[in-house]
């Protein structure tokens, strides 16, 4: 009877957690450092040029237009003269959120160590009691709750997006240095990088497809990063495809995007459990990377 | 043992059904046919729809530079000598999944992102190429 159960509850357990994968370089490997290694592997063959600290750069290594195209914006962002109208406005948002003190006199400053200098750099992290992870918006959440004000939503890019760029600006350069080392560490790391090699949604993709199996390709007009370095350079300013208005995308509005892309029809939503599992993977695939943020992408 | 066995493949089989939605916030299965939309049956438009077939996203069509495309999938050439048979052609548009397990290529008709008809007459439309 006992041997019955266990093959009914295999049976019954197995095909819930497989989501279907893409066997790309590092799925198969089963610890964090080894995954990175495989994808390291991986590009290492595939686009030999793109070396280091480069990789931030994304598909820019790749796409001279996309570079250029690129250094136009940013040479703007940092001209008094010539500043788009919308950068101006949303970066005084996001300053003004973390300058004006609550109103129990406290702020976002006194919440991280150094006045918030490095601290990006700390996140995400996994949080031992609970085993869930916790990222550096959260962190800016739990400073607002913790002196009585109202936690920003993390689908507003106006407010938490500004107010997150502003924040992780005084982390720029920085180093990710993330450890995988705990049990609830690595089930986190597992946890994002089921995710990110699983299929998902109509189009049946995962985000494996597009990153590694085909970083460096071209869908339709764009070029198609490598998963490594991504989450070195988020939020970015994005201008909206329609209107031509620069927007903040921050990495778990950029997850939404991506799924939008893939037809999935229930996507994993900005400060979600799932979108910051997978945030954790995803900023371990960058270690060792400097953080750069409030960066231009197409 | 023969029991144990034949019980797992059964709960394998009952189970089916979750495979196709994996999604942390489970995803529902596509309904076709539930929205009362007009089918578009153009097959160039289709192939430019990006909610539809978006196929020159990945594709291209050497024959026709007007349009944007990518390169993640072989273009569009040579098809009568690379599918004789045009049902292949339409089965790959419908899952090429079954042919390359790996594959980035939607599976457009099992997964109901286009109806068996405007499968039809894309390969029909390149197949010309």
């Amino acid at each position: 009877m006992k041997k019955i159960t266990l093959a009914l509850l295999l049976a019954f357990s197995l095909p819930a957690m497989a989501a279907e994968m893409v066997h790309t370089a590092g799925e198969a490997e089963t610890t964090a450092a080894g995954t990175l290694k495989a994808i390291e592997k991986h590009f290492a063959e595939t686009m030999p040029e793109v070396k280091g600290d480069s990789f931030v750069d994304g598909a820019m290594n790749f796409s001279k237009s996309s570079k250029e195209y690129n250094n136009y914006w940013m040479m703007r962002f940092v001209d008094d003269l010539d500043q788009p109208e919308e950068y101006t406005k949303l970066m005084d948002g996001g300053k003004k959120l973390w300058n004006t003190p609550f109103a129990n006199g406290e702020t976002f400053a006194r919440c991280f160590a150094n006045g918030g200098k490095g601290a990006a750099a700390d996140y995400p992290k996994v949080d031992a009691k609970s085993g869930k992870v916790v990222t550096f918006e959260n962190a800016l959440n739990a400073c607002l709750v913790k002196n009585n004000e109202k936690p920003l939503a993390y689908d507003d890019m106006k407010t938490m997006g500004a107010l997150s760029i502003v924040a992780r600006k005084l982390s720029d350069g920085y180093r990710i240095k993330m450890e995988v080392k705990t049990d609830a560490e690595k089930a986190a790391f597992a946890r994002g990088k089921d995710i990110f090699y699983g299929r998902f949604g109509k189009a049946d993709q995962a985000c494996a497809n597009c990153h590694i199996q085909h970083a460096g390709q071209i869908a339709r007009t764009e070029d198609l990063s490598p998963v490594i370095g991504q989450a070195a350079h988020f939020p970015v300013f994005r201008p909206n495809k329609a209107t031509g208005d620069l927007n903040i995308v921050t990495l778990q509005n950029r997850y939404k995007g991506c799924q939008k892309n893939t037809l999935v029809e229930h996507p994993i939503k900005e400060g979600s459990e799932a979108s910051n599992d997978l945030e954790y993977f995803h900023t371990y695939i960058s270690n060792g990377l400097p953080l750069s943020t409030g960066v231009f992408r197409k | 043992m023969k029991k144990i066995i034949y019980m797992a493949i059964l709960g394998g089989l009952l189970l089916q059904g979750c495979k196709t939605a994996p999604a942390p916030a489970a995803a529902a299965p596509a309904a076709p046919g539930k929205e009362a939309k007009v089918v578009e049956m153009n097959p160039d438009k289709i192939m430019q729809d990006s909610n539809g077939g978006n196929c020159y996203s990945c594709h291209t069509i050497p024959a026709r530079p007007d349009v944007a495309s990518g390169n993640i999938a072989p273009p569009f050439i040579g098809m009568k000598e690379r599918f004789p048979d045009i049902a292949k052609l339409r089965a790959a548009i419908a899952d090429q999944k079954v042919f390359a397990p790996d594959t980035i290529m939607p599976p457009f008709g099992r997964n109901h992102i286009l109806t068996p008809e405007q499968i039809d007459v894309i390969a029909q439309y390149i197949y010309q190429y």
